[in-house]
């Protein structure tokens, strides 16, 4: 257990030095080469740090977190009911497999006049992208989790008269938890991403939009700066289901 | 009582792989509260006919049968105990000796006296908030036992158990198998290939053909119980391993002969 420890103090200093080489490397860029879209680092914080005390950004943030959340808690609900239903019966796998496969490597925005159609300009459309960016990988991750339980445990639970419904829960669920927590977070950064591309694609609110209009007017440095504040809140996303996945995992440690 | 008759067990091929006769012929009869080690060279069908008493594995002829009763499964009357320890890596020691009882359903205050109590008697009291992989392989092997005991099987199927623990704690755990035996008297069919531990521990020894698998001698264990520790120095202890240890090699393919020779 110390040992872990040791390694996660280690890790947490290399990445902030990391952060301060890439924050310093990027400043010095934009002194040296002084090209117009790559403004230095502390013009965009100071930018960022402008957004955040205008009061116009909280209103674009709370219509992104909102499409996000509608679009995410779905994704993650069917998600793992239909990772699930691979990972367990194989005539359910061979059913869907060749979608889940094709539409994990397609542009997922190649769906948005079809969503448009559907849902309208608005939250519907958005939510809806948010769904396409994290739904594959959720199901993804959860099949193999569920695959890759453990044949002796498996056996061992059937000695001790365990049903399939018992073993399914005492034995194939814990031992999935792994594959199916990490797929929850690369989920949650595609949602993130699913969700700015989305408002930038078609949006008139949203941290997404905010950074279109600012790119039609050529204002490198507040969007850099509300990228900032995007990269913040999928840290901050992430993070809540990495605490989550630390909880649960803590057998591992 | 086990009783095991003109059993067949083949294992299909895979692919380009033909299929493997694991047991042919087999036939054993366990009395209650007798105490069998299946003794043989390694993949001779010792692990399969395990399983099949456990009811974890079908097969193709023969009859199994305990108490009169064809096995067409896992029951309570049995339980058994893995060479790989298959303890549950995410649950503390005291949730995995209640395994079984919460299987079935078992009150949780009545599952958790009992486990405490087994695992005081594999001399593990104090573990019980501790993970599988905090502890050494002998005391997982004390986990896994207290486990298969608390659900208190008449039949105790144990495959290979101390297979995988060095020489010292291995024997640590043989004498406290015997002590918990003697107290307790359940019928045990013990999977082993280890001639000085079927000597040390059976009332039989049953001395297993290579594949595929069948009966080639049944030795009675001469040692009257409760049996001491100190049996290991008697002479008839030694002769009788020695005897073992001849049927054994004899039954060594040639190829292993010759190796060992270079």
């Amino acid at each position: 257990m110390a040992d872990r420890g040791r390694v996660g103090n280690a890790g947490w200093r290399s990445s902030l030095v990391a952060l301060l080489a890439g924050a310093a490397a990027w400043e010095l860029a934009g002194r040296l080469l002084r090209f117009s879209f790559l403004p230095p680092f502390s013009t965009v914080v100071g930018a960022s740090w402008e957004l955040i005390q205008s009061e116009a950004i909280l209103g674009h943030l709370s219509v992104s977190l909102v499409s996000l959340a509608i679009g995410f808690v779905p994704a993650v609900a069917l998600g793992l009911t239909l990772g699930a239903l691979m990972g367990r019966f194989q005539h359910v796998e061979y059913l869907f497999d060749p979608y889940l496969h094709a539409l994990l490597a397609t542009p997922n925005l190649i769906f948005v006049p079809i969503l448009f159609a559907l849902f309208g300009v608005g939250r519907g459309t958005q939510a809806a992208i948010v769904f396409l960016y994290a739904f594959f990988v959720i199901v993804s991750n959860t099949m193999a989790g569920v695959r890759a339980s453990d044949a002796g445990l498996m056996e061992m639970a059937r000695s001790f008269g365990a049903n399939r419904r018992q073993a399914f829960l005492t034995i194939v669920v814990p031992g999935a938890l792994p594959l199916v927590m990490a797929g929850l977070r690369l989920g949650m950064a595609r949602a993130v991403k699913g969700m700015i591309n989305g408002e930038m694609f078609i949006a008139l609110m949203g941290l997404g939009a905010l950074i279109r209009s600012y790119g039609g007017r050529f204002e490198a440095d507040k969007v850099l700066g509300v990228l900032l504040l995007v990269n913040v809140v999928a840290v901050a996303c992430v993070g809540l289901l990495q605490a989550l996945d630390r909880r649960l995992m803590r057998w591992a440690d | 009582m086990i009783h095991i008759r003109g059993l067949r067990k083949v294992f299909p091929g895979v692919g380009h792989r033909p299929a493997t006769p694991a047991l042919e012929g087999f036939d054993l009869t366990v009395q209650d509260e007798e105490f069998v080690c299946l003794l043989g060279p390694s993949g001779c069908g010792k692990t399969t006919a395990l399983r099949i008493l456990g009811g974890l594995l079908r097969w193709e002829a023969g009859e199994v049968l305990i108490d009169g009763r064809t096995v067409t499964g896992p029951g309570t009357d049995r339980a058994m105990v893995f060479q790989n320890f298959a303890l549950l890596p995410w649950a503390d020691v005291l949730t995995n000796v209640a395994f079984g009882l919460e299987l079935r359903r078992t009150p949780s205050e009545g599952r958790r006296q009992t486990a405490k109590r087994w695992l005081e008697a594999v001399g593990l009291d104090g573990f019980e908030s501790h993970y599988p992989r905090e502890l050494s392989g002998g005391m997982q092997q004390r986990v896994g036992l207290a486990r298969a005991l608390a659900v208190d099987p008449k039949i105790l199927l144990m495959d290979e158990p101390f297979g995988s623990v060095d020489a010292q704690t291995r024997r640590v755990l043989q004498e406290d198998l015997v002590r918990l035996q003697q107290r307790d008297r359940r019928t045990v069919v013990f999977v082993t290939h280890s001639m000085e531990e079927s000597v040390r521990m059976a009332d039989r020894v049953v001395l297993m053909s290579p594949r595929p698998g069948h009966v080639v001698e049944t030795v009675d264990v001469p040692f009257p119980r409760p049996r001491s520790a100190e049996v290991r120095k008697d002479t008839a202890f030694v002769e009788l391993k020695e005897y073992l240890w001849s049927r054994l090699e004899a039954m060594q393919p040639p190829s292993e002969r010759e190796a060992r020779i270079r």
